[in-house]
C-alpha cells in the first residue's frame, strides 16, 4: 500500500515536471527587431544599410533602415544572425549574437549596437 | 418527523424540491432587485398557455409505454406544415388558426402513424430511435422548406428567392387570436390570456377523458404490463399505435398554439431541440419514463416556465450578465438525466 | 411475425446485405454524388487523406465502449471539451509548437479523467438506457462548460490574455486562434508525396492507437470488457466487477477523445469555442456506423472505411446540392440529414434485430419445453 502511494506520487510530480519543462521550452516571446539610430551614453549607432534577419535559423525577413519586424520565437536558448545587403546583394559581413530569455521576458534588439558589440544591443522587458 | 420529511424528499426526488425552493427564493427577490412582480406574473402565465400543449402531447406515449417521446418534432413539424399551408392560403383570425389546426391534425395522423409502425417494431429502445428520427426528419424538411411550391409573398425569401424564410411573422393573421379572446386585463401591466388557457383547459379536459374510456384504459395497461394486457386480448400494437398518433396529433396543435403566442412559424433548426425543454418539464413535474399524469404537465410547466422567466431576469440584474440561455441548458437537461438515471421496473 | 422469417434466412446474402445494410446504402448514395459534384481525383485524394488523418483518433475513442456493452459513446463530446479547455489555457500562456501541444494533453487529460468519471457512474445508473442518457449528458456538459468558459475564465480563473477574452472583460472569445500549434503535428515528419503533404507523424500517432487497441483486447482487462458488454450476468458470476469496467471504459474513451479532439483542433488551427464539440459526438458516431459498425460491434475497419465514405459524402453533397437543385444549401441540409438518418437507420435496424433474437430465443425455449412436456 504503502509502495503504491509512493510510486504514484512520484509519477504525479514527474508529470507535473514535464509540465514545466513543456512550458518553459515552449513559451512564446517576442523579439522586436529594430534597424534604427541608438544613442548609447554618449555614443550614437547609426543604421545605415539593409540587412536580412534570421533568428534561430528561421528567416524573419529584410529590414531597412528605419524598419522594424517583429519575430516569435520560443524556448530559452536563441541564436539572432544578421547580414548585411547592399543594392539586394548579400555583401558578406554577417554578425551573429546569442541570447537566453527567462520564461516571462521579452526582447527588443537594435541592430546598428548588435553590429557594433555595444553592450546594449538587446534589451529584455518582462 | 424526520422519517416523514425523508420520505417526502424520496418521492419527490431532492432536484425537484431543490428548484421548488430556488423558485420561492426568486419570486421573494423580484421587488429587491428591480423586477416587477405581477409582470412576471403574467409572463409566465402566458407561457403556460404556449407551451402546455406541447407537454400535454407526450402524456399518451408514457402511459402506454413508448417512453419519453423525443421524436416530439414530427408532431411539431405536421404543425409547421398546417401553419404554413394556412398562410399560403391567406386566412386570418380563428378561421386561420383552425385551418392551420385541422391541416396540421391530418398530417400528424399521417406522420403518427408511420412513426407508430417504426416504434413497434423497436420495444424497448424507442427513445434512442426516436431521438435520430426527430433530428432527421427535421433535417429532412430544411430540405422541403427549401423547395416546396409556396407563393405567399410574406412567406418566400425577398428579392425572388425560393423557398421559405426561417422565421415567419404572422401578425395580422392569427397572431394572438387565443391570447386575445376574452382577455382580462388586471391593472396596467397584466392582463389574462383567457382564451389560451381555455384552449389548455380544453385540450386536458379531452385526454383525461380519453383515459376513462376503453381504449384509454387499455393504454394505461398495456404500458404497465405487456403480457397481462396481451392475456386480456388487448392487441398491444394497435393501442401503442394510437397512444403515438394521439401525441403526434397534440403536439401539431400544441406548436400552433406557441407560434399564436409568439407571433413567429420557425422553420428550419429552430425544432431541432424542441423535444427537450418538454421532456424536461414534464419530467420537472413529477413524471418519470414509465409513469405520466396531468398533474405531472401542470406542475412541470408551471415550475419550467418559472424557472425560465424568473432566473434571466432576476439574475440578471443580480450578476448583470445574461446566463440565461446556459442556466436553461444545464437545468432542462439535467432533468433530463436525472429522471433517465432514476430506476424504474423493467417492462417486457 | 412475417419479419421474423427475415432474420431467419440462412441465405448467407440477405444476411450480409441486413448486417451491412448502412454502409451499402452509403455507397450506393455516394457512387451517384460523385459524378455530380464534379470534383477531381487528386482533390478527393488529398481531402481524404486530411480528413482520415484529422479525425480518425476521434472516431477510434468510440471502439472502447462498444466492447464494455456502452452502445454508441457520446460521452465522446465531454473529452474533446477537456481538450478545448487544454488548449485554452496553453493559447492563454502563449506555448507553440510541439510543446505547446503536449501541454496541452497533459494539462486537459486529468480534466477529461474526471469527466469520463463523471459520465460513468451516471451511465452505471442509467443502465439499458445508455445511449440517450449519454446523449442528454452531452447537452448538459456543454451547459456546464458554457458556465465555466464563458464565465468562470476571466473571473475566477485567471487569464493573461486578453486577446482571447470577450470585449467585457471576462468569458472567452467565440474563436480562438490557433496558429501557435497549427499542424504541429502533422508537420513534423515532412513527407511530400508529388504535390501533397503528408501529415506523417499523426498517421504514426493514429497507427499506435490502433496497435494499442488491437494490444488492449488480448489485456485481461480487454478480456473482461469484452465479457461485460456480452453478459452483465455471467460477467458478474464470473468475479468482474462490472460497473468498475464500465467506468473505467468511458474513462479510456473520454480520454482518447480528449487527444483526439486536440490533434482534430490542431490539424485546423482554429478553435470554435463553443461549436467545436457540438457536433463530434453526432459525426463520429455516424462515421463509425457507416463503416458498418452496430451498437454491440465495432472494430478498427469500420473506423477507417467510415470515414472515408462519411466524409466522402461531406464533401461531396454540398457540390452535388448545387448541381442538382442549384443550391448549395440544399447540400448543407442533406449532409445533416445523412448523418443523422444513418444514425436512425442503424439504430431502428439493430433494436429491431435485437427484438427479432430475442423473440427467436423466447420461441427457441418454449419449443424446447413443449417438446419435454410432449415426451
Amino acid at each position: 500500500m504503502r509502495k503504491r502511494i509512493i510510486i504514484r506520487t512520484a509519477l504525479v510530480a514527474a508529470l507535473i515536471l514535464i509540465g514545466i519543462f513543456l512550458y518553459v521550452i515552449g513559451k512564446e516571446h517576442k523579439v522586436v527587431i529594430d534597424n534604427r539610430d541608438i544613442s548609447v551614453g554618449d555614443i550614437i549607432y547609426n543604421a545605415s544599410t539593409t540587412y536580412v534577419v534570421w533568428v534561430d535559423n528561421q528567416e524573419i525577413g529584410v529590414i531597412k533602415k528605419g524598419e522594424r519586424k517583429i519575430a516569435k520565437v520560443a524556448g530559452v536558448s536563441h541564436k539572432i544572425v544578421v547580414e548585411e545587403i547592399k543594392d539586394n546583394v548579400l555583401t558578406g559581413e554577417r554578425y551573429e549574437k546569442r541570447f537566453k530569455l527567462k520564461t516571462n521576458e521579452s526582447a527588443m534588439v537594435n541592430i546598428p549596437a548588435l553590429i557594433n558589440n555595444a553592450n546594449e544591443w538587446i534589451d529584455k522587458t518582462k | 418527523m424526520m422519517k416523514k420529511i425523508e420520505n417526502i424528499i424520496e418521492n419527490f426526488g431532492l432536484p425537484r424540491i431543490i428548484i421548488f425552493l430556488f423558485l420561492v427564493l426568486l419570486f421573494i427577490l423580484t421587488p429587491f432587485v428591480g423586477v416587477r412582480f405581477d409582470t412576471s406574473i403574467n409572463d409566465v402565465i402566458v407561457r403556460f398557455g404556449m407551451n402546455g400543449i406541447l407537454v400535454l402531447s407526450l402524456v399518451p406515449m408514457v402511459k402506454s409505454g413508448c417512453g419519453l417521446n423525443f421524436g416530439l418534432q414530427l408532431g411539431i413539424i405536421a404543425g409547421l406544415l398546417g401553419a404554413v399551408i394556412s398562410i399560403e392560403m391567406e386566412t386570418i383570425g380563428f378561421a386561420g388558426f383552425f385551418t392551420a389546426v385541422g391541416i396540421a391534425i391530418f398530417f400528424a395522423v399521417v406522420f403518427g402513424f408511420l412513426y407508430s409502425l417504426l416504434l413497434n417494431k423497436v420495444k424497448g429502445d424507442e427513445m434512442v430511435v426516436a431521438t435520430y428520427v426527430g433530428f432527421s426528419s427535421v433535417s429532412f424538411m430544411c430540405i422541403m422548406w427549401l423547395m416546396l411550391p409556396f407563393k405567399s409573398p410574406n412567406m418566400i425569401w425577398a428579392y425572388g428567392g425560393s423557398g421559405l424564410r426561417t422565421t415567419i411573422n404572422i401578425k395580422g393573421y392569427w397572431f394572438h387570436v387565443l391570447t386575445d379572446f376574452l382577455k382580462i386585463k388586471i391593472g396596467n401591466y397584466i392582463f389574462f390570456p383567457t382564451g389560451t388557457i381555455l384552449f389548455f383547459a380544453l385540450l386536458t379536459f379531452l385526454v383525461w377523458a380519453f383515459f376513462k374510456t376503453k381504449i384509454g384504459a387499455a393504454m394505461i395497461v398495456v404500458g404497465s404490463n405487456t403480457n397481462y394486457a396481451k392475456s386480456c386480448g388487448i392487441n398491444v400494437e394497435k393501442m401503442r399505435s394510437i397512444s403515438v398518433i394521439l401525441s403526434t396529433v397534440i403536439a401539431a396543435i400544441g406548436i400552433i398554439v406557441y407560434q399564436e403566442g409568439f407571433g413567429f412559424i420557425q422553420l428550419y433548426t429552430a425544432p431541432l431541440f424542441m423535444a427537450f425543454p418538454a421532456v424536461a418539464a414534464l419530467l420537472l413535474g413529477g413524471a418519470t419514463v414509465g409513469k405520466a399524469s396531468i398533474k405531472n404537465v401542470i406542475i412541470g410547466v408551471f415550475l419550467f416556465q418559472s424557472i425560465l422567466t424568473m432566473t434571466p431576469s432576476v439574475v440578471s440584474n443580480i450578476i448583470k450578465s445574461d446566463m440565461s440561455e446556459t442556466i436553461r441548458i444545464i437545468l432542462s437537461n439535467g432533468m433530463i438525466v436525472y429522471a433517465l438515471t432514476r430506476i424504474t421496473r423493467v417492462r417486457t | 411475425m412475417r419479419k421474423q422469417s427475415l432474420t431467419k434466412t440462412m441465405n448467407p446474402g440477405v444476411l450480409f446485405l441486413i448486417n451491412y445494410a448502412v454502409p451499402i446504402i452509403f455507397i450506393i448514395l455516394i457512387a451517384f454524388a460523385i459524378p455530380l459534384s464534379g470534383l477531381s481525383g487528386i482533390y478527393f485524394i488529398r481531402e481524404l487523406m486530411i480528413r482520415l488523418s484529422r479525425n480518425s483518433f476521434l472516431i477510434l475513442a468510440l471502439l472502447i465502449p462498444v466492447m464494455a456493452g456502452m452502445g454508441m459513446n457520446f460521452s465522446i463530446v465531454l473529452g474533446a471539451m477537456a481538450g478545448e479547455i487544454g488548449l485554452i489555457f496553453i493559447t492563454d500562456w502563449q506555448i507553440i509548437g510541439i510543446s505547446g501541444m503536449l501541454l496541452a494533453i497533459l494539462i486537459s487529460t486529468p480534466i477529461a479523467v474526471l469527466l469520463g468519471y463523471f459520465a460513468g457512474i451516471v451511465l452505471n445508473r442509467a443502465k439499458g438506457r445508455e445511449m440517450v442518457t449519454g446523449f442528454m449528458l452531452a447537452f448538459f456538459m456543454n451547459g456546464i462548460y458554457q458556465l465555466f468558459v464563458l464565465f468562470g475564465m476571466g473571473n475566477i480563473i485567471p487569464i493573461s490574455n486578453s486577446s482571447i477574452l470577450l470585449p467585457r472583460g471576462y468569458g472567452i472569445r467565440n474563436t480562438i486562434n490557433l496558429l501557435g500549434i497549427r499542424q504541429v503535428l502533422d508537420n513534423l515528419i515532412p513527407l511530400k508525396i508529388g504535390d501533397i503533404l503528408t501529415p506523417v507523424a499523426t498517421f504514426l500517432v493514429i497507427a499506435t492507437l490502433c496497435v494499442f487497441i488491437t494490444w488492449f483486447r488480448k489485456t485481461k482487462l480487454g478480456q473482461d470488457m469484452r465479457t461485460v458488454g456480452q453478459d452483465n450476468e455471467v460477467a458478474r458470476v464470473s468475479g468482474i466487477n462490472v460497473e468498475r469496467i464500465r467506468v473505467l471504459s468511458i474513462v479510456i474513451s473520454t480520454v482518447l477523445a480528449c487527444y483526439g479532439q486536440i490533434l482534430f483542433l490542431q490539424n485546423i488551427g482554429t478553435m470554435n469555442t463553443y461549436q467545436s464539440h457540438e457536433q463530434v459526438g453526432v459525426f463520429a458516431i455516424a462515421a463509425l456506423l457507416v463503416g458498418g459498425a452496430s451498437v454491440a460491434k465495432a472494430n478498427i475497419p469500420n473506423v477507417f472505411i467510415g470515414v472515408i465514405l462519411f466524409h466522402t459524402m461531406f464533401v461531396v453533397a454540398p457540390r452535388a446540392g448545387k448541381a442538382l437543385m442549384g443550391q448549395a444549401q440544399l447540400g448543407e441540409y442533406f449532409r445533416v440529414f445523412v448523418s443523422y438518418g444513418v444514425i436512425a437507420f442503424s439504430l431502428a435496424l439493430y433494436a429491431w434485430r435485437k427484438r427479432v433474437e430475442k423473440e427467436n430465443e423466447r420461441k427457441k425455449i418454449m419449443n424446447y419445453k413443449k417438446s419435454i412436456l410432449v415426451k
